[in-house]
């Protein structure tokens, strides 16, 4: 019976689970091909968020922390400033806390070339 | 559709941990003071130490998870934040009521119902927090914290017992229980049930919404595994607790192979509620 509804779980467990995410709308948008490095990017989400970390790697190798320090609050949509590490593939990772105490967190990618 | 990070997955396990010492140490002291129990300290003592442990690993962890790392577990910045939330309210709300609830143990007989409000006001500490906590309807907490209250209730009387099952010596007072709780049961099922219900449909909102995202797939696997818990009760009310009334040897090791079964599916529900408020999303 154990094992039984333990399998079951880790069958539920797989199709169903996902890290919460509210994300709306990013600019440049998920999986975007541009020509020019952003001087801004921006997240739109569909609910207040508090955003705690916003991580940006380029190429796989080279991460750098973007700044929060001017978002104090619980809003909807972010503006923050982005210096370009040149051409390539970037990953943007977020985390942040929802207004209902959960903690929320995704990411996104844009090639430069 | 991505599976929880390490912290997301840790958070999950505490949080399992959190309804286990919450809802079993209030539903030894709720059952105790209803059927007039012998109470141990070390049952709903233990389980109360269990709550308090995970709800602040519990807030710590979320300080982690803003942070994506082991620092964020400290980070005076972070848990400054997360203190200044419903996530602090909450915390607050359990440290008390799993200390009242602990205090009272101490206090003889007029410490269960010290016991009691502390097992309530730790359980009313889930109405501060997550999904339902995103809605300012006060009728939804109240119907949260109903819902608990009962599950509390049903899980208090099934450790007490399955060990007077235990003996042939107290097989008599197993049945008197089983009983007592059957009639309890006719009010107390129908309410979780319905509560549960309410909720679901306020959270989620649509047969499309509960057919179609991960939230409203949860849902379904774990009202798959109600009804299972529900089949296990009935045969404990309809079959072996009758049989144990009328002094069937059978009937005590089979009270206790369905209680078995009943725990395991417990865990299995908590499991999944885990996973239901801590990384999935509501329908939008």
């Amino acid at each position: 019976m154990k094992r039984a509804i333990f399998t079951l779980l880790i069958l539920a467990w797989a199709s169903v689970a996902t890290a919460h995410s509210a994300l709306k709308s990013t600019t440049p948008a998920n999986g975007a091909v541009i020509s020019q490095t952003p001087n801004e990017i921006s997240l739109n989400f569909g609910k207040d968020i508090r955003l705690t970390r916003l991580m940006a790697t380029h190429a796989d190798e080279k991460k750098i922390k973007l700044d929060l320090s001017k978002h104090n609050g619980f809003i909807k949509h972010y503006l923050i400033p982005f210096d370009g590490m040149g051409v390539g593939d970037y990953l943007i990772e977020w985390r942040g806390l929802g207004g209902d105490g959960h903690t929320l967190n995704g990411a996104f990618s844009f090639t430069v070339e | 559709m991505t599976l929880p990070d390490i912290w997301g997955v840790a958070t999950i396990a505490t949080k399992f941990a959190l309804y286990l010492g919450i809802l079993i140490s209030s539903g030894t002291v709720f059952t105790s003071l209803v059927f007039s129990l012998k109470i141990y300290r070390r049952l709903p003592g233990s389980f109360a130490f269990l709550g308090l442990c995970a709800a602040l690993l519990s807030f710590s962890l979320l300080s982690a998870n803003l942070a994506g790392d082991a620092t964020g577990l400290l980070d005076v910045e972070l848990l400054q934040l997360l203190w200044s939330t419903q996530a602090g309210t909450t915390l607050v709300f359990q440290i008390m009521g799993m200390g009242i609830l602990t205090v009272g143990l101490f206090m003889g007989p007029l410490g269960r119902w010290v016991s009691a409000l502390g097992g309530l006001i730790a359980i009313w500490s889930f109405s501060n927090i997550g999904h339902i906590a995103g809605d300012d309807s006060l009728l939804l907490k109240i119907t949260l914290a109903t819902h608990l209250t009962a599950i509390a209730f049903w899980l208090g009387v099934l450790i007490p017992l399955k060990k007077l099952s235990t003996s042939e010596k107290t097989w008599a007072t197993a049945a008197d229980l089983g009983h007592r709780f059957g009639l309890v049961a006719v009010i107390l099922v129908p309410l979780v049930l319905a509560a549960g219900m309410f909720m679901s449909f306020v959270l989620v909102g649509s047969i499309d919404a509960l057919l179609r995202t991960g939230y409203g797939q949860a849902l379904i696997f774990k009202t798959t595994l109600v009804s299972l818990l529900l089949a296990l009760a009935a045969a404990n009310k309809f079959r072996f607790i009758p049989a144990l009334r009328k002094g069937n040897p059978n009937a005590a090791q089979n009270l206790i192979t369905s209680i078995t079964a009943e725990w395991a599916v417990i865990f299995a529900i908590l499991a999944i509620t885990a996973v239901l408020t801590s990384s999935l999303n509501l329908p939008m």
